[in-house]
């Protein structure tokens, strides 16, 4: 195992790392402790440095500033000489020139590449015109938006309801806030759990306090409408007639990785973007991590997704580790299935960060 | 509730609109109440693409000098912008071009430069100009609404600013530039702040009073109108340019006269022939200027002509650093004119300092008959600042001539007569029975030449000892101290444009809890030599921060004094940082004060 070392007559090797979440930062602190003198930048489409953001139901409890959020300070990234792009966009990876092309037109030459790019919210197509009525919770400016829309003691309808959003829903309850859950196929995702397992936790979810609304009954959700004078601002409209209100219609369908810049670069991608399980693609020079790859399964023969906290930031450490010549391989720390706590309360492994 | 205080810088090059975006913002945020503090850096080339900076601190209380930190950056060029994009505070705001027109080339935009302690907003600031205006070139419109978008300032001043900037270019000028603004604006507002920079709410203003958003040369320009100025007589140059401009366009309104002279030998000389004359005369210049007018300034001292000269220094010697600030040349507003050719030497410290110094210089000249130079420098001449003048009028002696005494028949009139103060009646050509003649040479009490050496000592002392009376001039603040009474650990001793640094850093200090004290010297000939020294006395060491090289004041201040100063003379053709004299004022405080003392 080597990792890649300058020398005055061979240049600092050039990491990129696309994505600043839990993969992105454990690749870009591995590759920093493997390879003092590389160059590491991570570039990312988000103003604020790397914050956890399984802490942000917590901003519902007690105001919590950004800064408090935050992973690392502002001096780690200077310290740890690890440069971070934000607020911009990728478009393409060139991968024959090894180059990520930025949407304001300037290239960032790799020597090798982390695609770390995660997922983001996916929203059935029938409601895409409703965007503007709904309230997504990626980011702490989403969910301060939603904090500031949500009244004292208000009412969120939750479409879909996977573990991100009941893990926000038990926040809300716990402030007396009324939650609404229409039920989806990706309800509870991204568990996958048997017809009586679901019915199972639906009643959980039922005696924690919530309003549980059968979606497959209702038909789904055919639209989001403002809401009328002296009623709740969304009322959430049903196929087969009938509706409720709520003050913030958010959805929790799961999420859907964020690899469109990726066509056209080479790499193989299905859903997500395949890689070995060293993570590295078929391109030798391009490395995946996180939510973003499928990763190849001997056991069923298949490439699949793992989740959780603890498996993306292993994900980050074995990228960090094979990208500087190392030959680690991914092996899954965090899987389980749905539980009750000590309450009797829903709980998930998915929802462990530490 | 917390007082407002926000610096904004916009950066671009020429062309950019960078300036004009800086002049819309200050005049808005003035016209909402605000007081402002903004200084302009741009290139020397008339034309072309060199740097400009716009800076703007908008404070609820008076501030007395730029922020080395701004609050907000905007960027609209990169490659002006990054060498100064670490010029923001922690957890500022950098905002940038986001979709440029052209590729850049790799590490060429300002995103990649970005301190992780900042926040970037990256925002389509053309196309957002496109889609609002059908063109471009109204970025720097976008980005001031999307500031005021973003940090909630009302649109309301903006628009009416951007109406007043532009209204002679047409309506369609006016409503494309409001539209660009409107399209930054919605984009600001929309905008998730994340920063916990914020507005406060501004009382109502007192009516005695009446805020204006004067530059230190547009000041100088207004103290010239109020004091009822007759005739101009200037050759332009830079940075003093600008007063007369401004009076070309005001004096003739008033039927006063405005002349732009083949040279600044030719300002001076008529400046003098006009205040001979009874006219109340000014010039303006700069320190390539100032050596030109030299001589003439040395013929108005032996005339007892009086005469006001406006000096704005720039870096030197010579031609020097034209668009750069500095103070080098206060020995050649002391002593530049050959001979002991005493004069007044007075140097407001701030924009409301530049328009009474302004009046002030005629009332003086008048009085003590002599040529009065009023020292300013770029950062002063250029920068803006909210000023608060008296509804009730400009405080102005218009008529400080000593009164002529009726002369009795067979009576000689002495133009130079030996008085207890040193001041003879003045009269002008035309005057019954007062008719005389003036001269650069020594001469008598008639004004008839003389060499004996009993009048030239005596027309000497007279030339020097009615200089003195300036010290107590009427409603005239010579020097004043600030900060701690009695006893403290560093004075601060300062002069010029500097002293608005000074003060911050001493109100710095003293929330440290370091016992500090500053002191303005307005007036720097003659020179107030008991309030300094008392001043000093109090004061363990005493530092003099100063824009020029070989410590100019400082080496007036001990060749007058005996008494040691710590210098803090720098050069960067920019205003002192105040950062720069809170360090030093941190280390003396510690009882570093080292050799440079004695």
């Amino acid at each position: 195992m080597t990792a890649h070392h300058a020398s005055p007559s061979v240049p600092p090797h050039r990491y990129v790392i696309i994505g600043n979440g839990v993969a992105g930062n454990q690749a870009a602190e591995g590759l920093r402790s493997r390879d003092p003198e590389g160059l590491v930048t991570i570039i990312t489409n988000n103003r604020l440095l790397f914050y956890n953001r399984y802490l942000l139901p917590l901003l519902f409890r007690s105001h919590k500033d950004w800064r408090e959020l935050q992973s690392h300070s502002a001096d780690y990234y200077q310290k740890h000489r690890i440069r971070v792009i934000r607020d911009v966009r990728v478009t393409a990876v060139d991968a024959g020139r090894r180059q990520v092309m930025l949407a304001h037109k300037e290239p960032i030459t790799y020597d090798t590449l982390l695609v770390a790019t995660g997922g983001r919210s996916y929203l059935p197509e029938e409601l895409a015109d409703s965007r503007h009525l709904l309230n997504s919770f990626g980011t702490y400016e989403q969910a301060m938006a939603v904090k500031k829309a949500l009244p004292d003691r208000g009412t969120v309808v939750m479409l879909g309801g996977d573990m991100i959003g009941l893990d926000l829903a038990r926040t809300l309850l716990s402030i007396d806030c009324r939650v609404v859950l229409v039920t989806h196929e990706t309800t509870f995702w991204p568990h996958q759990v048997t017809p009586e397992v679901r019915m199972e936790f639906l009643n959980v979810l039922r005696d924690m306090g919530m309003d549980v609304i059968d979606g497959d009954a209702a038909g789904g959700v055919t639209a989001i409408e403002p809401g009328t004078a002296g009623l709740p601002a969304r009322r959430v409209v049903f196929r087969q007639g009938g509706d409720v209100y709520g003050d913030v219609v958010m959805p929790f369908y799961g999420l859907v990785p964020s690899v469109e810049f990726m066509m056209g670069s080479g790499t193989d991608i299905e859903r997500g973007i395949l890689v070995g399980t060293n993570l590295r693609t078929n391109d030798n020079h391009i490395f995946a991590a996180g939510d973003v790859c499928q990763i190849w399964s001997e056991q069923e023969h298949a490439y699949r997704f793992y989740y959780g906290y603890q498996n993306v930031r292993a994900m980050g450490a074995v990228a960090a580790s094979n990208m500087t010549g190392g030959n680690e391989h991914f092996a899954i720390t965090q899987n389980g299935s749905l539980r009750r706590d000590g309450h009797g309360h829903i709980d998930s492994s998915f929802w462990a960060y530490d | 509730m917390k007082a407002t205080d926000i610096q904004i810088a916009l950066c671009g090059s020429a062309g950019d609109g960078t300036i004009a975006a800086g002049d819309i913002l200050r005049n808005a945020v003035a016209r909402a109440g605000y007081r402002v503090i903004s200084f302009d850096v741009y290139p020397p080339e008339i034309r072309g693409f060199g740097k400009c900076i716009s800076r703007v601190r908008i404070t609820t209380e008076q501030s007395y000098a730029l922020k080395r930190q701004s609050d907000v950056f905007v960027s609209l060029d990169d490659s002006h912008a990054i060498p100064h994009v670490g010029e923001v505070r922690p957890d500022g705001a950098v905002i940038f071009e986001s979709q440029p027109v052209a590729t850049v080339a790799e590490g060429h935009h300002i995103s990649g430069h970005i301190h992780p302690g900042h926040i970037p907003y990256g925002i389509p600031l053309r196309e957002l100009s496109e889609k609002s205006t059908g063109g471009g070139r109204s970025r720097n419109l976008v980005v001031l609404g999307y500031i005021a978008g973003l940090l909630g300032l009302a649109a309301e001043h903006f628009l009416s600013i951007i109406e007043k900037k532009f209204t002679k270019q047409g309506s369609e000028v006016v409503s494309r530039n409001q539209a660009g603004f409107h399209a930054g604006f919605q984009a600001g507002a929309a905008t998730f702040k994340l920063d916990n920079v914020f507005f406060t709410p501004l009382g109502a203003p007192h009516g005695s009073e009446q805020v204006v958003m004067l530059s230190g040369n547009a000041a100088v320009a207004q103290g010239c109108m109020d004091a009822h100025l007759d005739t101009f007589f200037g050759y332009p140059i830079t940075p003093a340019t600008s007063i007369m401009e401004r009076l070309a366009v005001a004096l003739p309104k008033r039927g006063a006269r405005l002349l732009q002279t083949e040279d600044e030998i030719s300002a001076m000389a008529a400046s003098i022939g006009a205040g001979f004359a009874g006219a109340r005369a000014a010039t303006a210049t700069s320190g390539p200027g100032l050596a030109l007018m030299s001589e003439m300034i040395g013929l108005a001292t032996m005339a007892e002509v009086p005469c006001v000269v406006f000096v704005s220094q720039r870096g030197g010697p010579s031609t020097g650093m034209p668009t750069k600030t500095e103070q080098s040349d206060l020995n050649a507003a002391l002593y530049g004119s050959p001979g002991d050719s005493q004069h007044i030497v007075i140097a407001p410290t701030n924009v409301e300092g530049c328009y009474r110094c302004a009046g002030k210089a005629f009332e003086m000249a008048e009085r003590y008959q002599t040529p009065v130079i009023v020292l300013l420098d770029l950062y002063l001449s250029n920068r803006y600042e909210t000023v608060t003048l008296a509804v009730s009028g400009p405080p102005f002696n218009l008529n400080a001539n000593k009164p002529r005494p009726r002369l009795e028949a067979g009576e000689v009139y002495k133009r130079y007569a030996l008085t207890d103060d040193g001041i003879s009646p003045r009269a002008i050509p035309g005057d019954a029975g007062c008719m005389h003649v003036i001269t650069g040479l020594e001469h008598n009490e008639l004004g008839r030449p003389s060499d004996q050496e009993e009048m030239h000592a005596a027309m000497s002392r007279k030339r020097h000892d009615k200089l003195l009376g300036a010290l107590q001039h009427p409603d005239f603040t010579v020097s004043k101290r600030f900060g701690d009474p009695g006893r403290v650990k560093v004075g601060l001793l300062s002069w010029g444009s500097t002293f608005g640094e000074c003060l911050e850093a001493m109100f710095m200090a003293q929330a440290e809890g370091i016992p500090c004290a500053a002191m303005k010297v307005v007036m720097l000939a003659p020179f107030p030599v008991q309030p300094v020294a008392d001043f000093m006395a109090d004061c363990d060491v005493v530092l003099v921060p100063e824009c020029n090289y070989e410590g100019q004041f400082a080496h007036l201040v001990q060749g007058i004094l005996a008494k040691p100063v710590v210098r803090l003379s720098r050069v960067p053709g920019s205003p002192m940082p105040v950062e720069a004299i809170l360090g030093e004022v941190r280390r003396l405080a510690r009882g570093a004060v080292t050799a440079i003392a004695s």
